[in-house]
């Protein structure tokens, strides 16, 4: 089976010129992990995550402290959250994106997710126009009713 | 990039030509080409610099300026096997949780005041970096100088700079400060219990010193501190955040490290007593730590190895090494070495002050690292000249940790501390901004050693 019979062909995407304030607000009430980022073009040119908001908040060094030492949270994450709205997508998003084309098998995506640790995977055309997405549940759904 | 790759070229070859021109031989001049490719390497495409440590070393097997044997001999692997044991030390104190309880330590002052707080995170700073090396201990430091700023919102880059420079400084102090220490300790047979006795002094006293010059370098910031300190009322909020009791995992990972220092630190003694080769325990212990911590955390012990132990610099460096042996076995730095003994006038103070400024400077511009590693063998060949090295090769550990403080570049410690900066709060360091105090700095420091070291007969 081929990426194209199963992925989904209308993609929700973010703009990089978008706040990421706006992003988030977009991942929470979509209740969904990670979108792409697409330019005005129909480009993909990123992928905004949660996880990008999170390590952007939390201090750089603290995965080298070892731990968190705060009970509370500290002022700068408080301040880190206040400023997310001046910061823009296109800031926080990650630009290695790993993309797969339509005829891909489902199995090839399915290593690549693992491999990769991608949750979802934008389907893109020659041009590097996105035309579809597939995620894990969609693969997993497939491998089963196959 | 195509300019400074141009620039590496001509110089190396450059500098080959010009060996050959004053009576160097071909494998000679081969070496120091090569070796100055290393060098220039660093300076230009610091990421570029473990391809060109293994191009060189192959030019240097391919052409017959050295051999196999030689390039094992060389990459010192007494020292990268004391630098695995402790970067895997230090992984387990990090999960453990032994910094962020440093860090909150500090948080936890009482009743601060700016001179206190710049009392307090220099000398923290230069502790840490005794016991851990100053890339570990500045990244903790940055953190605790981070948190007490943004509490009192004050600007953090001026007690980022001081505890920067108090970690360059107390690098030197011990073996364990700076991977030129434990390099220097093993080629010129110098103990643990030297570097306490020797080193450990004088750099207290540039540190002291320096703390001095900072306080007053920095007094208007150390003002507003104090202002907001009022306003704020001291840190009682700060305090009420923050604690970290602990735990059981955390007192063993202290009692392992602490066993590490304290045998370290008695190494010599213990390999008189047991009638062992020099520096066997120096260099054992950190393994025989490191041993037990990975069966004791087995399940872990692949990540501590892989993520912890920073292969891509420890392979660097012992390619490195294997090159400025190549310059040794050569004879090259023999030659190099009566040209500076002659420009000295065969007087050891007047050496003590050529290596001392031209590592300090060197230092200021390349990875200490590299300059250490090409002057050992130089100094090394001083002693067929009957000169006293002592005080040469404590010239060139402090010049090789003060110089660092010169320049925004000159440490590795100064490179990460301010890659934070600039991630966290989004500022970059000028090189005048720097340039000013870590130059008054750097010559304070490096002028009270030179005095030490020439005038001192206990340095002798």
């Amino acid at each position: 089976m081929k990426v194209k019979e199963i992925m989904s062909k209308q993609v929700k995407s973010l703009s990089p010129d978008m706040s990421a304030r706006e992003a988030f607000d977009v991942l929470s009430e979509m209740e969904i992990s990670g979108l792409p980022v697409i330019d005005k073009e129909g480009k993909l040119v990123g992928m905004f995550t949660e996880k990008d908001v999170l390590s952007h908040i939390l201090p750089s060094y603290i995965q080298k402290v070892g731990k968190f030492i705060y009970e509370q949270n500290p002022k700068s994450t408080k301040k880190k959250i206040e400023g997310l709205s001046d910061i823009t997508v296109s800031k926080l998003m990650r630009k290695e994106v790993v993309v797969v084309d339509e005829d891909t098998t489902l199995c090839e995506v399915a290593r690549t997710m693992l491999t990769q640790q991608a949750r979802r995977v934008p389907v893109v055309d020659k041009q590097g126009h996105v035309i579809g997405i597939v995620a894990r549940c969609d693969i997993l759904k497939a491998m089963a009713k196959e | 990039m195509l300019k400074k790759f141009i620039i590496l070229v001509a110089i190396s070859l450059g500098l080959g030509f010009l060996s050959r021109h004053v009576g160097l031989n071909f494998n000679q001049s081969t070496a120091i080409s090569i070796f100055s490719v290393s060098v220039l390497g660093t300076l230009f495409f610091w990421d570029f610099r473990l391809g060109f440590v293994f191009l060189g070393t192959s030019v240097l097997l391919m052409t017959r300026t050295t051999n196999i044997e030689n390039v094992i001999k060389f990459a010192s692997l007494d020292v990268i096997l004391f630098l695995v044991g402790m970067m895997v030390l230090v992984g387990l104190l990090k999960e453990a949780g032994f910094f962020a309880w440093i860090v909150q330590l500090i948080l936890r002052i009482r009743n601060m005041t700016a001179v206190k707080f710049v009392v307090i995170i220099s000398v923290i700073s230069a502790l840490l970096s005794t016991m851990t090396s100053e890339v570990v201990s500045i990244i903790f430091m940055v953190a605790a100088v981070f948190e007490i700023c943004d509490y009192f919102e004050v600007d953090a880059v001026p007690y980022l700079i001081i505890s920067i420079l108090a970690t360059n400084i107390g690098s030197a102090a011990t073996v364990l400060g700076n991977p030129i220490g434990i390099l220097i300790a093993t080629k010129a047979g110098l103990t643990f219990e030297d570097f306490i006795i020797k080193a450990f002094p004088l750099a207290a006293v540039c540190l002291f010193a320096s703390i001095f010059l900072l306080v007053i370098w920095y007094r208007k910031t150390n003002a507003e501190l104090d202002k907001h300190i009022k306003e704020l009322g001291a840190n009682e909020m700060l305090i009420k955040l923050i604690s970290i009791p602990p735990d059981k995992e955390l007192k063993i990972s202290l009692a392992i490290f602490g066993a590490t220092l304290f045998c370290i630190s008695l190494h010599h003694r213990l390999e008189l007593l047991w009638n062992l080769e020099p520096n066997t325990i120096l260099l054992m212990m950190p393994l025989l730590s490191s041993g037990a911590v990975m069966i004791w955390k087995w399940r872990r012990a692949r990540e501590y190895v892989e993520k912890d132990v920073e292969w891509w610099t420890l392979l660097f460096f012992m390619l490195l090494f294997a090159q400025a042996g190549t310059l040794k076995y050569t004879g090259a730095t023999d030659v190099l070495a009566q040209k500076l003994a002659g420009l000295a006038g065969n007087s050891v103070s007047v050496l003590i002050g050529i290596i001392l400024w031209i590592s300090t400077i060197g230092s200021s511009i390349l990875d200490n690292v590299v300059l250490v590693a090409a002057f050992i063998p130089v100094i090394q060949s001083f002693q067929n000249m009957n000169f006293d090295l002592q005080p040469l090769w404590w010239a060139l550990l402090f010049g090789g940790c003060l110089g660092g403080n010169i320049t925004l570049v000159g440490s590795t410690a100064n490179i990460v501390a301010l890659g934070i900066l600039e991630k966290e709060k989004n500022i970059r360091m000028t090189f005048f901004r720097w340039f000013g105090v870590g130059l008054s700095v750097g010559i304070l420091t490096t002028v009270i050693v030179w005095i030490a070291l020439v005038f001192l007969p206990f340095y002798h």
